[in-house]
């Protein structure tokens, strides 16, 4: 369904002038840097995936989701969704592709968000009949009617992002293209929206590439992942292969009930995170060693008090990734 | 889905978005009819000051002006927001626009739609004036109707087709409002008085560079005086068609440079 082969972008950058007066010479010569902000990037993504598709700031996830709809031409290397290039048959694209950029709307600002719809029914050349269920069914799912006449502008963030979902799918398209829809959301709204795409995906065998900073978004819909960092691949394979791959380290903290003096670890599948007084917290990966066999283990200081298991922070791990 | 089609759905929403502030849309309108009213004034008081300017009266210098501002005001309703590429660059919003299922080109016409009625006013006034005072002089006849029409039609092309080649420099420069000063607001202020009292350097780039001697005056020369064969008519509209076309060309290589913004 998606096929990006060896894609390649680069940026001109002016690069500012060290010295005296380096504002002025900057009128009359400019330096330039060659910024790759994607290199050679290859995947793709079968019909009915759902991929996530993350990595820090900076890294050139926007980039490469802007040349898959046709928004930027590659410097090199091809995009091919169901087998059309997006910059070259844009208008073939975008029917088949429901895209979402989080921090933007795709409604018309001053309108009613019904006119919008109605404007984009009109466009994509949706009828009359087909319009209607659909948004019916959008708007019970998503949960609209509350604020179907309310101009856009007028929208908390909760409600513009629902409605530019709604937007996105109007015109049931094969590939959903997400960028950070969860983004500024509290938490019912999220899950909402999750519970949404999990139903899209599994249901309605949409393929949906999703862009998120949330990890409990790549943990509760993603079956794949890939990482980017610095406009190259990092990773590419199932969320289980990421876990397996970065562990389950889970730090332990004990408070025993009487000083402790630590001069070696019981095991070497523990790891010493901090000491103080009676305190200790160390780490152990879940997939070694079981919390209660390292409980054990550690007894060996001296009776325990108090526990406290801290979970894998899926960020901080991911972070090694990148 | 035809253009056209499209084109008067996505224009009627920009109408609508307009309209939901409805004092703005009143009192812009209102003020525009008089801000041309003024402009004109202002023209008239000068060439008032002389019978004649280089051969042209001054009801044939109205003419001039009057076909003029009928070209740019049909322009500008039909392609407004083409001149304020530049808006577009600086914010990214032109991601927006490439995201639907319509010609890019064609989306950014019909934004912020804006029926320059004022102009369209004004111009049709002053044209139907000027044109009655020159048939009670006999210097035209009914027969000069149509021809006044294709060079209005002509004009529009053609500054429609300057507008579009000076804007899509905004994928190389970003800002261009100062070109287009130069291109766009210059040139119709200089096209507005009969080319004859420029020099000769002008008059050459205001006919090759910016070719926009074709809108107004060349047509002039064969209906208002006859000293042009009625081919600089057909000339006209080649100069114009041809233009657009290098102007579209031109616009596919900007938006593949397109560089959109950070996030």
């Amino acid at each position: 369904m998606i096929e990006v082969t060896h894609l390649n972008k680069t940026f001109r950058q002016l690069t500012p002038k060290n010295g005296p007066f380096q504002t002025v010479r900057m009128l009359f010569s400019r330096d330039y840097v060659y910024k790759q902000a994607v290199r050679d990037i290859s995947f793709h993504i079968d019909a009915g995936e759902f991929v996530g598709y993350i990595g820090p700031n900076g890294a050139g996830k926007s980039t490469t989701i802007k040349m898959m709809c046709g928004i930027l031409h590659p410097t090199s290397g091809t995009v091919r969704i169901a087998g059309e290039s997006p910059h070259q048959s844009r208008r073939n694209v975008t029917r088949r592709l429901g895209v979402l950029f989080g921090q933007r709307t795709n409604l018309w600002w001053d309108l009613p968000v019904r006119d919008s719809f109605d404007i984009i029914a009109a466009m994509y050349s949706i009828d009359g009949a087909q319009q209607q269920s659909r948004l019916g069914e959008l708007t019970e799912l998503l949960e609209l009617a509350e604020f179907m006449d309310t101009p856009v502008r007028k929208l908390s963030l909760g409600q513009r992002m629902r409605a530019d979902i709604a937007a996105a799918l109007l015109h049931d398209p094969e590939v959903l293209f997400l960028d950070e829809p969860t983004i500024g959301l509290d938490i019912s709204a999220k899950r909402s929206i999750r519970g949404l795409l999990a139903r899209l995906n599994r249901e309605l065998g949409k393929t949906i590439l999703l862009t998120t900073h949330d990890m409990d978004d790549i943990e509760q819909l993603c079956s794949r992942v890939i990482v980017i960092n610095h406009g190259q691949l990092g990773f590419d394979g199932t969320t289980e292969a990421l876990r397996q791959r970065i562990g389950l380290p889970t730090v332990i903290h004990l408070t025993y009930r009487s000083l402790v003096e630590v001069a070696e670890l019981p095991s070497p599948l523990l790891t010493l995170v901090g000491r103080e007084d009676n305190r200790l917290s160390v780490s152990c990966n879940r997939e070694e060693l079981r919390p209660m066999e390292a409980l054990r283990l550690l007894e060996c200081f001296g009776p325990i008090e108090d526990v406290r298991m801290e979970e894998p922070n899926f960020e901080d791990v991911i972070e090694q990734l990148y | 889905m035809s253009w056209l089609r499209m084109y008067r759905i996505l224009v009627l929403a920009s109408i609508r978005s307009r309209m939901q502030y409805r004092f703005n849309f009143w009192f812009s309108t209102i003020m525009s009819a008089l801000v041309n009213a003024v402009e004109f004034l202002m023209l008239a008081v000068v060439l008032l000051r002389f019978d004649h300017i280089q051969g042209w009266t001054i009801v044939e210098c109205g003419y001039l002006y009057a076909i003029l501002t009928l070209s740019r005001a049909i322009y500008r309703s039909i392609a407004s927001d083409v001149h304020h590429l530049e808006r577009y660059l600086l914010s990214g919003d032109l991601d927006k626009l490439l995201l639907r299922p319509v010609p890019i080109l064609l989306a950014l016409m019909t934004q912020n739609f804006n029926l320059r009625f004022g102009e369209l006013l004004q111009g049709g006034a002053i044209l139907v004036l000027c044109m009655a005072e020159l048939m009670r002089q006999g210097q035209i006849g009914w027969t000069a109707i149509a021809p006044t029409l294709l060079a209005i039609g002509g004009g529009a092309v053609l500054l429609y087709a300057i507008g579009l080649i000076s804007a899509t420099t905004g994928f190389w420069l970003t800002r261009t409002s100062v070109l287009q000063n130069f291109t766009e607001d210059a040139a119709k202020t200089a096209a507005q008085y009969p080319m004859s009292i420029y020099p000769g350097w002008l008059q050459g780039i205001l006919t090759g560079v910016i070719p926009i001697a074709f809108a107004n005056y060349l047509p002039a020369l064969y209906i208002l005086k006859g000293e042009a064969s009625p081919l600089v008519l057909a000339g006209s509209w080649a100069v114009a068609l041809a233009l657009t076309g290098l102007g579209l060309l031109f616009w596919r290589t900007g938006v593949s440079r397109y560089h959109s913004t950070g996030s």
